[in-house]
């Protein structure tokens, strides 16, 4: 049984621009236009550090698929630059590219089995079959599937497949590792087991991961820094927890989390003025328009216990009570009609979490409150 | 399912379908059944006529000139097939509707659709007018060759179509990704894929070729007999005689034969799982 | 989407490219086949309608100037004037190809229904049974109905001895033994498709039926038959349409005295040749083939059933 042994000892690099670094990818101005008009990709710049695990994120139709595509080489760009560890890539033919994909569908070859089906790629390259084996067997107890080496794909579970495909991309150590929604055929116990392994496979490993996604969940588990796309343009890039926190825009607010947002008017003293009455905000109101809070972020008092000393306390009937295990969705009807979203864990007995009816008063901390430019 | 239909409705259908049974093998078997008369002037019933046929040249010509007609129609007729339903499967254009786009279509449908008739007339006059021409075409192997790849070509592609549609189409792309050009996917990822579609099409276009007659009949010239050929004209000679019955239950036997054995052959595939190993 | 004006590189080059490039590639493998099949078929059938419409020479070939003559032949008018000939030749290949079909019809239901009664295991097996003696040559199968029809069979005996045939005849060459010869050759083609439809049939939908109709028949008709159409259209396209425009069962079964429009056609070309006319009868016969395909196609969708191909 061979040790698992990280195949590449690649450094983590510290964050620098990109440029020369092996596993770095830089995008300049980089567009896609489909026959009929229809812009897929919007002039887009973009930083991929190497050894980072980045997450392109959005709807479908986004555009993100097709701007890994165009990484991997299958499309080319319309106008703008690609470049690939320093280098020009973007009319490189894709089979030229040390980059590798796992697809969503896994697109293992049938008549292959799987020992044959990871050391593709090394035998189209030439590698000497001892080399190709040696390696071949090495990912695979990486991976944990050397018991099916010599089993054919039709014959694997999802999960599995999977894990072949990874292995198969993982095997030619290259420079970046494309990866298009691979988990979304999985059944949910899996998939969350499955995030988890990849995460730590590409800690080990320090190959450079870029990973497409729609589901935001799975973005914010796995990386260290993800881009919110839509229609064709990147709204926000940042590390995870800068964008889950501070959001740019509502449309990012709203597709990463749940969220509160209000449209406002600037009072004095720093006060929004918004659909739920006036709000106190630490941050300067500046040119924002838009006020967001996140449901978490929301503290809950009982009536009878409510502090009074504080700003931006609220009065309100819980409506709906949403039990998700280790926290509750609340449903708040405050005194004017707006309803709020408010998330608590379930730090309590069960008997004494708040049921609907029950009156209670929100507390939003003005640190709390982010402001969004229009 | 069968738990569906009473009992009195299963015996009818079994009384009805039983004739139907006969009926299908019933002719073939009178063949078979007179094949074995008595040579002329003789009262014991025996395989004369078969030995007759083990000595009769023109049969044994024709029998050959089937397999030659049958081979070498289908190794064109499959390359030409092949090509066809593996292009039209990778680089047909999806975006594009209309009549350009169903153009290839039509083409590949009309040898299937066309009544061998037609089909076998319209190879007459063409290379009848060709020949006039050219001094080229003249009846014979050669026509009927061509005719018979014009045939066969279309199924072929059909066949590897249909294998060509059931695989992942991002099998092409992950090829390219892990360094395969496009010379190379061809060789180790298409062929190896649709290999079986290849193979199957090749057997279905010998069959066409060897079993045709229509087609046959009119493209042929003077010493092209095939074997439906021969047997026709003899028909048309001589009309019901124990010569042609030898042959016919012959003929008749081989298919069955070959049928029965591909069925079995299937049923032993189907049983074994076997885990393909790559080089 | 953003709107295309406001874009730099909006001319979607590289989308041109590509497609530029599957088409070449699309063209260098399937064209040789394509080209194949319009050199080789298609061209020479375009020219044999062609010649359907031009003057009849010496030996039958055609030469200009163009005229519509040949197709006076077809409606029956020749030197001698009118006759009803052709036309009887034109119903009578209708009548038996509908008649073929009824007839596989008849017969093909009650083995496909017996074949789907039986276990699973079997079904191929029983199928097999069927579509074996369609493997045979289609000479070789005619042929043993000439043997069973011949003036000489039990069979022609029996007639005459009814009275349904004079005392040296057969019932071979004439009307029934071609009917019979097109109906053993095409039944297999009616199985087949019929057999599709029936393995996949909803149960449900009959056992629900069985709450409502109180007799047997009624629920075939309501509940089973229904489903069983779609397989039923392909297998009347199936048999009608080549039985129509068979060559060798009505040559062999049908003699001289009931031509059959095949046996026509053909005779234009191989023994009295007048190439005109007989390309002006094909143009008929393919006026009804494609007559029938259409209606087929209009009945089958407006039934319901669609099938997935290549087109």
């Amino acid at each position: 049984m061979s040790q698992p042994a990280v195949l590449t000892p690649a450094p983590v690099a510290a964050p620098a621009p990109s440029g020369g670094i092996r596993g770095a990818i830089a995008l300049q101005g980089v567009s896609r236009v489909f026959g009929g008009g229809i812009v897929a990709v919007d002039r887009i710049d973009l930083d991929i550090r190497p050894g980072e695990f980045f997450t392109l994120l959005g709807p479908s139709g986004c555009g993100k698929t097709t701007l890994l595509r165009m990484i991997a080489g299958f499309e080319t760009p319309d106008s703008g630059r690609i470049l690939i560890s320093g280098r020009e890539m973007q009319t490189v033919p894709a089979h030229k590219r040390a980059v590798n994909t796992v697809f969503q569908s896994y697109a293992l070859f049938p008549h292959l089995n799987v020992a044959d089906n990871i050391g593709f790629g090394l035998r189209m390259r030439g590698v000497a079959k001892a080399e190709r084996r040696a390696r071949t067997e090495q990912i695979m107890g990486l991976l944990q599937i050397d018991a099916f080496a010599t089993r054919n794909p039709a014959q694997l579970s999802g999960g599995q497949r999977q894990r072949v495909a990874l292995a198969r991309a993982l095997v030619n150590e290259p420079e970046v590792v494309l990866l298009d929604e691979p988990l979304s055929a999985l059944d949910a116990k899996l998939r969350a087991e499955l995030q988890v392994e990849l995460m730590r496979m590409q800690k080990r490993l320090g190959m450079t991961f870029i990973f497409v996604t729609h589901d935001q969940h799975e973005a914010l588990v796995m990386s260290d820094r993800i881009a919110v796309m839509e229609r064709g343009r990147m709204l926000q890039v940042g590390p995870v927890l800068d964008v889950y926190e501070q959001p740019r825009s509502v449309f990012v607010a709203e597709f990463l989390g749940l969220s509160n947002i209000w449209t406002f008017t600037a009072r004095p003293g720093n006060i929004a003025e918004t659909p739920i009455g006036p709000v106190t905000v630490t941050a300067p109101l500046g040119s924002a328009t838009t006020a967001m809070i996140r449901p978490e972020k929301i503290w809950l008092h009982p009536e009878a216990a409510a502090p009074s000393d504080r700003p931006n306390l609220f009065p309100g009937t819980i409506r709906e009570a949403i039990y998700m295990g280790a926290s509750t969705q609340y449903n708040v009807e405050l005194r004017g009609g707006a309803v709020i979203l408010a998330l608590d864990t379930n730090n309590q007995a069960a008997e004494r979490s708040w049921r609907p009816g029950e009156k209670i008063v929100l507390e939003l901390k003005p640190d709390n409150i982010m402001l969004i430019d229009p | 399912m069968s738990a569906y239909l009473a009992r009195p409705v299963r015996r009818a259908l079994l009384l009805t379908s039983l004739p139907v049974y006969v009926l299908l093998y019933a002719p073939l078997t009178l063949i078979a059944i007179f094949s074995f008369a008595p040579a002329p002037g003789a009262t014991q019933p025996g395989w004369h006529w078969y030995a007759d046929l083990l000595h009769a040249p023109d049969v044994l010509a024709a029998f050959r000139r089937s397999l030659t007609l049958a081979f070498g129609s289908s190794i064109l007729g499959t390359i030409l097939g092949t090509l066809m339903g593996f292009g039209l499967s990778r680089f047909r254009s999806r975006a594009r509707s209309g009549f350009a786009a169903a153009l290839p279509s039509l083409i590949i449908y009309t040898p299937i659709i066309m009544p061998s008739l037609v089909f076998g007339i319209s190879e007459l006059i063409f290379f009848n007018l060709m020949h006039k021409a050219t001094g080229l075409f003249a009846a014979g192997l050669l026509t009927m060759g061509i005719a018979h790849v014009t045939f066969q070509a279309p199924y072929v592609a059909l066949v590897v179509f249909a294998r060509m549609s059931g695989l992942d189409p991002n099998l092409f792309e992950a090829s390219h990704d892990l360094y395969a050009d496009g010379r190379q996917s061809f060789l180790h990822l298409t062929i190896p894929v649709i290999r079986p579609a290849i193979i199957g099409g090749f057997l279905l276009a010998f069959t066409l070729s060897i079993d045709d007659f229509t087609i046959s009949y009119f493209t042929a010239g003077p010493g092209s007999t095939t074997l439906p050929i021969y047997i026709y004209s003899a028909i048309a000679r001589k009309g019901i005689s124990p010569d042609i019955n030898a042959l016919a239950t012959l003929m008749i036997a081989s298919v069955i034969g070959i049928g029965l054995l591909q069925y079995a052959f299937n049923r032993q595939k189907e049983r074994r799982p076997m885990p393909r190993t790559g080089d | 989407m953003s709107a295309i004006a406001e874009h730099p590189a909006a001319k979607g080059s590289a989308e041109r490219t590509e497609r530029a490039a599957r088409a070449w590639r699309l063209w260098i493998t399937a064209g040789p086949g394509l080209f194949w099949i319009i050199l080789f078929l298609i061209l020479p059938s375009l020219i044999l309608l062609g010649i359907g419409f031009f003057s009849i020479g010496n030996y039958g070939n055609p030469h200009l100037p163009l005229t519509l003559e040949p197709f006076r032949e077809v409606a029956g008018y020749s030197i001698l004037g009118w006759s009803p000939g052709n036309i009887e030749v034109i119903l009578r290949s209708l009548v038996q190809a509908i008649s073929a079909a009824g007839l596989t019809i008849l017969l093909a239901y009650p083995v496909v229904f017996f074949i789907v009664a039986q276990p699973p295991a079997l079904r191929p097996l029983l199928l097999l049974f069927v579509i074996l003696p369609s493997w045979t040559n289609q000479v070789v199968r005619t042929y043993a109905w000439m043997e069973l029809l011949g003036p000489d069979s039990a069979l022609s005996h029996l007639a005459q001895a009814a009275g349904f045939i004079p005392a040296h005849l057969g019932l071979m060459p004439g009307i029934l033994a071609m009917q019979i010869g097109l109906t053993y050759n095409y039944l297999p083609y009616m199985v087949v498709p019929l057999y599709a439809a029936a393995e996949k049939l909803d149960w449900s939908l009959v056992e629900a039926g069985r709450d409502l109709y109180a007799s047997g028949a009624r629920l075939f008709w309501s509940a089973v038959f229904p489903q069983t159409i779609p397989g039923l259209l392909s297998g009347i396209i199936l048999v009608a349409i080549p039985a129509f425009g068979d060559y060798v069962v009505p040559t062999l079964l049908g003699g001289g005295k009931s031509m059959m429009i095949g046996a026509l056609i053909a005779s234009q070309f191989l023994q009295t040749p007048n190439w005109p006319y007989g390309a002006a009868l094909t143009i008929f016969m393919l006026i009804f083939t494609c007559g029938g395909l259409i209606v087929f196609r209009v009945m089958s969708r407006r039934l319901g059933s669609s099938e997935g191909s290549m087109i």
